[in-house]
């Protein structure tokens, strides 16, 4: 099975490399999509021996992350592996979801931090609260929501295909995985926090919320 | 009518002709546009300054106050607007987000080659 790692990068000029760095040990191709970064995230990224995408504006994590998985698809990929640019997700963790795609063909991987520890408590709390929310609403219980490190098989590529443009991506994801009945499972990840102002706000929060009741309503 | 809040719509009419002039100018707006937007501001400075000619209208629609039916008409113009406005957003949006995808995607192809 072939597994392209997709890395969605905005303003990360001073992490990007050494998680390239990192992820190339794991020997599996990797796409990094610049998502319209004013800095230098993108000519770091294209000093490696990987794909580097560039998004000419700044668009959102979800479309960062939907060019990248059709770039890996078009490249031939039977799966993708998702992980953030700022080096919160660890690549020993990654064998957990090549296991998962490979040898359990799970459609949806889902990576599950252990929230108990290291995470600031409001987004613990909004993590948990969203994590019910779309279980009431979608009969899917996902324990970490919001969690970026991912893994879809083609399939689930195809069925998940999301219209979210920014954070909201993770949460459409997980709801279409319901809705369309997707193999899913959930495998622990490690996870630091190294940044407290990116990442989803009290507003990008605001914005999922009024999302979630309008796939709910449409898918 | 109050005589300051006339002079006040008067005087917001014609600065909104006036924009719509500049936007024709620049080419922002066509022919139809602009005249469209004259003759919306020009019936309301008529309003404004004959508030009689709502008369008939208010007292259809069970409103004793003419204040009220335009602040009620002004707000559903508005609303119908901002729902333009919103709609037109998103499919712009969505526009640019395929014409930038789309455009990233073309390095995958130069690169496969």
């Amino acid at each position: 099975m072939k597994i392209f790692i997709v890395i969605p990068a905005y303003r990360e000029e001073s992490r990007i490399g050494a998680v390239i760095k990192d992820v190339l040990k794991s020997q599996y191709p990797i796409i990094v999509v610049d998502d319209g970064s004013k800095d230098d995230t993108f000519k770091v990224a294209n000093k490696y021996e990987i794909t580097a995408l560039r998004h000419k504006v700044n668009l959102g994590k979800g479309a960062a992350m939907k060019t990248g998985a059709e770039a890996a698809f078009k490249m031939g990929a039977d799966a993708v592996v998702f992980m953030d640019s700022d080096g919160q997700h660890k690549v020993k963790d990654l064998p957990n979801f090549i296991d998962a795609l490979e040898k359990d063909k799970f459609d949806v991987v889902f990576g599950s931090r252990n929230l108990s520890h290291g995470v600031p408590f409001v987004r613990y709390i909004g993590n948990k609260i969203a994590s019910i929310l779309i279980s009431i609403l979608f009969g899917i219980y996902v324990s970490d929501l919001l969690c970026g490190y991912r893994g879809l098989s083609k399939k689930g590529y195809r069925k998940t295909r999301w219209e979210s443009r920014g954070y909201g991506v993770e949460t459409e994801m997980t709801a279409r995985t319901a809705i369309y009945g997707l193999k899913h499972c959930e495998v622990p990840v490690e996870t630091v926090y190294y940044d407290e102002v990116k990442g989803v706000t009290i507003l990008d929060a605001i914005n999922i919320l009024f999302d979630v009741l309008r796939w709910r309503i449409r898918l | 009518m109050i005589l300051g809040l006339q002079i006040i719509a008067i005087i917001f009419a014609l600065l909104m002709i006036y924009f719509a002039v500049l936007n024709r100018k620049r080419g922002e707006i066509d022919k139809t546009e602009i005249i469209s937007w004259v003759i919306i501001w020009t019936i309301t400075i008529f309003v404004v300054i004959f508030p009689d000619l709502l008369r008939t209208y208010a007292n259809n629609f069970l409103i004793t106050r003419l204040f009220d039916l335009m602040v009620v008409g002004g707000f559903i113009l508005v609303i119908a607007m901002v729902s333009r406005v919103y709609l037109s957003t998103k499919k712009m949006e969505k526009k640019i987000e395929d014409y930038v995808r789309k455009d990233s995607l073309n390095d995958v192809k130069k690169n496969n080659k």
